[in-house]
């Protein structure tokens, strides 16, 4: 197998809020290799998002990328050392935001927002705002610019682009905006492209349009994606590898099959389970209990453990890291789970289990609000 | 719907509210109690004097009749004759129009092309140093009474530094040969901005700080758009984004506020005028407010409202222009 | 012009996602966390003690200049010796009357001039006709406030009852309620105010109602655009099917669930009438002498200015200083109304 082109080691990005320090995401790794989408999965809050933004280095104020290692085709992104006193400081081989700007953004990696409806200036027009974003990273001027955006609109499923490049950003429904924006992002040519919820403000029948003709385009142009979403239902429908993100940490990671058919983390089962699928009524579903506890305040010892069926004594005091619970496969499957004590030790099954119902330690855990995987 | 219905249809709309303003302005004024002509023909007339005075302004007929003739006046582009001047009163008001356009439009200037640079820089270096100093100037400036920044110019500029002439301010425009000290017309144009700039910054210096204010929370709410991060993750530089991105959503709010301003633009006016004693507009209200010339103040005071409205309704045409999401349908 | 207005507001007024709440109690928790913001907020705090010290200056002033010239007219006060500046007069200096052989004095730094050194007996000197400077802003500052704090009433319950029945009712009221209020923008508030006091003399109280109405349409736009959210609100659908009066549903229901935002523009309209007061007396429309008023005695220093430059610097200094106070609480108080326009 090839090396990943993009590779992300414990990263760590934290908010500086005045309530305290909000780990949103805390000691994730990952991998993307060239072609292949890869899903990041988790409810809302779960810091799936603020992950995608660090790999770009465009976390927002007071967010900071913190710790960890991210390296794009073996280019730091992020990188830090240890200095005598302890603390840790960006290397020096760190790319600097300069070269992060010349690049890596737009024309090696790109980015599709959640809300077509925020991502567009609407005081420009259409063509006006994807060809400049394709003079600055493909190096062409201003009219092929514009030939390269017609070309790619017409790709994404745009009738007319020709005549509609001049049209502004609030004369295009919801879809044809996404489609715009993937355009925009193919047509810069990156490596790899991460979309970050782009279909999840779509109604169901544009997004199962859309799904399809980014798998399409996906194989004919061979970008790698990576499709955050907090859906298991286009995750199955589109990514090759999935990474099941809970309160910022990596619950399971695994290929697409092997996630739905041989589930190995409770969560992943959880969220398996709220979700609706044709072959089952809706008395079968069944929300996960409680809510998210809030990154501000993590629970002790493995996070999901409030929630968890299958939680014991020994989750309180154990955070477990997602290691490879494969048994023979030619790709590792990993889980954050110590109920695979073949591979934790930690003694699982002789701990005392939790009684999650009963349990009044934990008062976020009663609440019966939310709960399925889809917000 | 094209620019020019859009225009003729806001001006259409116009009409009630200054039908209003003439309503308003002539009650208020013929209530104003004391009698004109008395003020006009001293402490013991006769009164043939007096009725013949009455006759000429049409002051002897009943107020409605008098309400009624005024507004077809009005329409006709008349605003009567002015008691003390005994002039027409639109030859008046012409007369005293330029200092004060001059003196509003360049305050305007002022404000414009310092409040936007202050407030763009203001919302980039939030909460550095120059943010708090561009704040503490913009919350200094809205608190500070207008007329008393120009007696402190006057104080530091002309009396103590005497760099600057404090009074009979020169317009650009007038003849070089009619000025003592100036010969030629760059002469005058340097006198002139000579006289203007101690006025024009004491105008101005109210909307320049109340235009930061709007600059800079405006552009900070465009600049946390998901529009610029977008362009951020496609490599634009920072000053591409600010000069390009956010620069022109940013200018939305301001070129509204422009609009509303007026009115207190035309307040100040008046005071600078008398602190600076600009034979203007201003002046020429408060003195007839003095001397109860009843035509004047109305005839001042609908100008006035005239300058706001056409104001108002140029906003709004550019603000249609600037945001492509406003049709002229739609603006209403 | 209804675009226009209902877009400022958005930028100049907090009247999104201010997050009132729903029933009575809530909304008075959230009075109680606006206020628990506002204390963790120095400038607002700064803001709010110079405004406590100033409306304590005014209300000791008041109560000299104008309680005890009232009561003075009973016998059973004036056998005392009550008079007008009966504190003033006793412990200090009065604040009107010229003193004798009265002297025209530079504050009581090392600065010379024809007038002679200053005296600590005069700390900020004298003015032009040789009376304290220091009594004079003291009792001048009952003008300011009294004046500001009571046109913005007048300009708040005016504009609010206005902006709340044109927007609880639409349709043709709202019409003719808007224009009408369009109308009185229309005429520049200044010269507004200026023939309002023509019309009914340069008494104190016609000036105050003067400026209130004047700023009735800022305060009528603020509201009606709140009511019209609100409007839709489901507890004032339930309010309405189960039969309250309109009369009811506006004054115990939409009015208090709108106030928020007209509060904060309150108290920043409280400094905008401070200005506009100071430029009425500057002008000669505010109150009459001798009477002491900020904007008054800048008009008076003009005549003195080259010889006592100070006269013209301390009446300023106040205006600005008072104004300065009630926008920065005004401007915490929005903060703590709406996080999200913070910074």
């Amino acid at each position: 197998m090839t090396d990943p082109i993009l590779e992300v080691r414990d990263l760590q990005t934290h908010f500086f809020t005045a309530d305290g320090v909000v780990r949103a995401v805390d000691g994730v790794s990952f991998e993307v290799y060239e072609e292949e989408i890869v899903g990041i999965v988790g409810e809302s809050g779960a810091g799936k998002s603020v992950a995608a933004a660090s790999i770009m280095r465009l976390v927002e104020d007071p967010g900071e990328v913190v710790g960890g290692e991210v390296s794009f085709k073996g280019e730091p992104i992020v990188e830090f050392e240890e200095t005598e006193a302890g603390t840790r400081r960006p290397t020096d081989a760190m790319l600097s935001n300069r070269e992060m700007r010349e690049r890596i953004r737009g024309r090696e990696i790109a980015i599709i927002f959640q809300d077509p409806m925020e991502s567009l200036n609407p005081v420009f027009t259409v063509g006006g705002q994807l060809r400049e974003f394709i003079e600055i990273n493909r190096d062409v001027g201003e009219s092929e610019a514009r030939e390269i955006a017609v070309e790619m609109l017409r790709e994404v499923g745009i009738p007319e682009p020709r005549e509609r490049l001049d049209d502004y950003p609030h004369q295009f429904s919801g879809g044809m905006r996404q489609r715009v924006l993937i355009a925009m992002a193919l047509s810069c040519e990156p490596s790899l492209i991460i979309a970050d919820e782009p279909t999840t403000a779509l109604d169901v029948t544009v997004e199962g349009q859309i799904l399809e003709q980014v798998a399409d385009l996906q194989e004919k142009y061979g970008t790698s994606f990576i499709w955050v979403t907090h859906d298991l239902g286009v995750v199955a429908e589109i990514c090759d590898r999935v990474n099941v993100m809970y309160l910022g940490q990596m619950a399971e990671q695994a290929a697409v099959d092997a996630l739905f058919h041989d589930t190995r983390h409770p969560y992943t089962d959880a969220l398996l389970d709220s979700l609706p699928r044709p072959d089952r009524t809706v008395e079968e579903l069944r929300p996960i209990a409680g809510v998210m506890p809030e990154a501000i305040n993590p629970p002790s010892g493995c996070r999901f453990h409030t929630r968890c069926p299958d939680a014991r004594e020994v989750c309180r005091q154990v955070n477990p890291d997602a290691r490879d619970v494969s048994e023979s496969d030619e790709r590792p499957h990993r889980a954050a789970c110590l109920k695979h004590e073949d591979v934790f030790h930690e003694d699982y099954w002789s701990s005392p289990p939790i009684d999650n119902e009963t349990d009044s330690g934990f008062a976020v855990g009663r609440t019966d609000a939310g709960g399925s995987g889809d917000e | 719907m094209g620019i020019y219905r859009y225009t003729i249809r806001r001006l259409l709309q116009a009409i009630p509210v200054m039908l209003g303003v003439i309503t308003i302005t002539f009650f208020l004024a013929n209530a104003i109690p004391g009698d004109p002509v008395q003020i006009l023909l001293g402490p013991s007339p006769s009164q043939s004097e007096i009725a013949a005075i009455r006759a000429r302004y049409g002051l002897n007929q009943p107020l409605w009749q008098r309400y009624i003739n005024y507004v077809l006046g009005v329409l006709q582009g008349d605003l009567g004759r002015s008691i003390f001047y005994g002039e027409r009163v639109t030859a008046k008001i012409a007369e005293r129009m330029g200092p004060t356009l001059l003196l509003m439009s360049s305050s305007y200037a002022f404000a414009i092309l310092t409040a936007i640079p202050l407030g763009v820089i203001s919302a980039k270096r939030r909460n550095k140093p120059t943010d708090h100093a561009s704040r503490l100037v913009s919350l200094v400036g809205v608190s500070t009474p207008s007329f008393w920044i120009g007696l402190m110019f006057i104080l530091v500029f002309s009396f103590h530094l005497q760099v600057l002439p404090s009074t009979n301010l020169v317009m650009p425009w007038a003849n070089p040969t009619e000025i003592r000290s100036a010969a030629t017309r760059l002469d005058v144009l340097v006198m002139s901005a000579r006289h203007l700039v101690m006025p024009m910054v004491s105008l101005g210096t109210l909307q320049m700080a109340a235009l930061t204010r709007i600059e800079r929370s405006s552009m900070l709410e465009v600049l946390s758009e998901e529009y610029v991060q977008l362009a951020r993750a496609y490599g634009v530089t920072e000053s591409t984004i600010l000069r390009k991105h956010a620069f022109r959503n940013a200018q939305l709010p301001i070129i509204t506020i422009l609009g509303l301003q007026l009115t207190s633009l035309i307040g100040g006016a008046v005071l600078i005028e008398t602190v600076f004693q600009i034979n203007g507009m201003g002046k020429l209200i408060v003195n007839s407010i003095f001397r109860q010339d009843y035509p004047l103040i109305m005839g001042t005071t609908i100008v006035f409202g005239v300058v706001f409205v056409v104001g108002v309704i140029v906003t709004d045409l550019s603000y249609a222009y600037i945001d492509p999401r406003v049709t002229y349908d739609e603006v209403d | 012009m209804a675009t226009t207005g209902s877009t400022s507001d958005e930028v100049l007024d907090t009247d999104e996602g201010v997050g009132e709440a729903d029933s009575e109690i809530e909304s008075r928790v959230g009075w109680r966390y606006t206020l628990g913001q506002v204390k963790g907020d120095p400038t607002a705090l700064a803001g709010l003690v110079v405004i406590c010290f100033m409306s304590g200056l005014a209300a000791f002033a008041t109560l000299d200049a104008v309680v005890f010239d009232y009561l003075s007219e009973y016998a059973v006060f004036a056998q005392f010796g009550m008079r007008k500046y009966w504190i003033a007069e006793t412990f200090w200096i009065s604040p009107v009357k010229e003193p004798l052989g009265a002297r025209r004095l530079l504050p009581p730094a090392p600065l010379d001039n024809a007038y002679g050194q200053g005296t600590w007996d005069h700390p900020l000197g004298t003015d032009d006709r040789g009376r304290d400077i220091l009594v004079r802003l003291v009792y001048g500052s009952r003008i300011a406030i009294s004046v500001g704090a009571i046109a913005t009433v007048v300009g708040m319950v005016g504009g609010t009852v206005v902006g709340a029945v044109a927007g609880y009712y639409g349709g043709w009221v709202d019409d003719v309620l808007m224009r009408a209020v369009e109308t009185l923008y229309a005429i520049p508030f200044f010269i507004l105010v200026l023939s309002f006091i023509a019309v009914f003399g340069r008494n104190l109280a016609f000036v105050m109602v003067g400026v209130g109405i004047a700023s009735i349409p800022t305060f009528s736009r603020l509201i009606r655009s709140e009511v019209v959210s609100v409007r839709e609100e489901d507890y004032i659908e339930a309010a309405e099917a189960a039969g309250v009066r309109d009369r009811n549903i506006i004054a115990r229901h939409v009015i208090p669930n709108s106030f928020a935002p007209v509060l904060v523009q309150g108290t920043l309209q409280i400094g905008t009438a401070i200005l506009i007061v100071a430029g009425l007396s500057f002008l000669g429309f505010g109150v009459q002498p001798p009477t002491p008023s900020w904007g008054q005695m800048l008009s008076k220093s003009r005549g003195v200015m080259i010889e006592n430059v100070w006269f013209s610097i301390w009446p300023g200094l106040c205006i600005l200083v008072t104004v300065v106070a009630f926008n920065m609480f005004g401007d915490g108080l929005r903060d703590a109304l709406d996080p999200r326009l913070k910074n």
